[in-house]
């Protein structure tokens, strides 16, 4: 669930930025028990007082999920690094300007949204996408069935490719709610969109990817 | 094909009721009413039955699509981490 994969720490490993003194920061190195056992708020917070250990574990928690979502969007693997490695400085560099009513990732996926789609104006329309068809898709596959192992891969594909020719403002809020199973909340804040529009645009977005895995299916059939 | 039975109101009302309430029955934020109201509509109705039941496979396919890629090996902070220590001095 998106839930857990973003969900602070359980409240007993919580640590209160406030609650740790100067003193405590300073005999420590830093961070008491190390950064891993604050929750993004506390580490935000450290990263705004210069902490760039607190803003190295924001990275490390955060940097692969962001990854994923932007190749997705991109379809290009060293494009989506560059965009990520932005979105991080770009944080980084803005971390005190961050306003703490929102949560750290969605604040940080918007940065790497709109990075990409800086970056996507600035690319020849013809050009194309360096990703092969399917390469995406594979992934780790423990099902030992080889037809059932083809049929699964074949579907993948069909949805990858399904995912990556929809117009790129009904590609994101797809990968965000459907793939990478945010909250329709969290996903129209990334997108900074009201609820309506974006449900609205997701729904258009499902219905179109799956016109595409209804002719592959009815092919298939054939 | 829809029969010609079908096509009372009170079918065609549900009919628009569903497809006006799929976004959301694909949310679960129907309530169990809502719910019961949509399913039931699409058992008599074939081509909601189909289109329900294609979505909820898309929404399945597409779910399964969240584990990273193979190529995702090396974790992507290294890099960030290195480039801000970088940036940073």
């Amino acid at each position: 669930m998106a839930g857990d994969r973003h969900a602070f720490p359980p409240a007993s490993r919580r640590v209160r930025f406030g609650e740790m003194s100067d003193s405590d920061a300073s005999s420590s190195g830093g961070l008491a028990s190390g950064p891993g056992g604050l929750g993004d708020g506390e580490l935000v917070g450290l990263a705004a007082a210069g902490r760039r250990d607190a803003f190295e574990e924001l990275v490390r928690r955060h940097a692969d999920q962001l990854y994923a979502v932007i190749l997705r969007l991109t379809g290009d693997a060293g494009e989506a690094e560059e965009v990520v490695q932005e979105a991080f400085l770009r944080a980084w560099r803005g971390i005190d300007r961050f306003e703490r009513r929102a949560q750290f990732f969605t604040w940080l996926y918007r940065i790497g949204l709109n990075e990409a789609k800086r970056r996507a104006g600035r690319r020849p329309a013809s050009e194309p996408l360096s990703v092969e068809d399917g390469a995406l898709a594979q992934t780790a596959d423990f099902s030992h069935a080889p037809e059932r192992r083809a049929e699964q891969h074949a579907l993948r594909v069909v949805l990858e490719r399904a995912v990556r020719d929809l117009p790129a403002g009904y590609r994101a809020p797809l990968i965000l709610r459907d793939v990478e199973g945010l909250s329709t909340e969290q996903a129209a804040e990334i997108m900074g969109l009201k609820e309506a529009a974006f449900k609205s645009r997701l729904h258009r977005a499902r219905l179109k990817v799956r016109d595409a895995m209804d002719a592959y299916l009815a092919d298939d059939a054939r | 094909m829809m029969r010609l039975r079908d096509m009372r109101p009170s079918f065609m009302r549900d009919h628009m009721w569903a497809r006006r309430h799929l976004a959301a029955y694909l949310d679960g934020a129907l309530d169990t009413r809502g719910r019961h109201r949509l399913e039931h509509h699409a058992h008599l109705c074939p081509k909601c039955h189909q289109l329900v039941a294609t979505l909820v496979q898309t929404l399945e396919g597409l779910r399964a699509l969240r584990e990273p890629p193979l190529g995702m090996t090396s974790p992507i902070s290294d890099s960030v981490i290195a480039r801000l220590r970088e940036e940073s001095g």
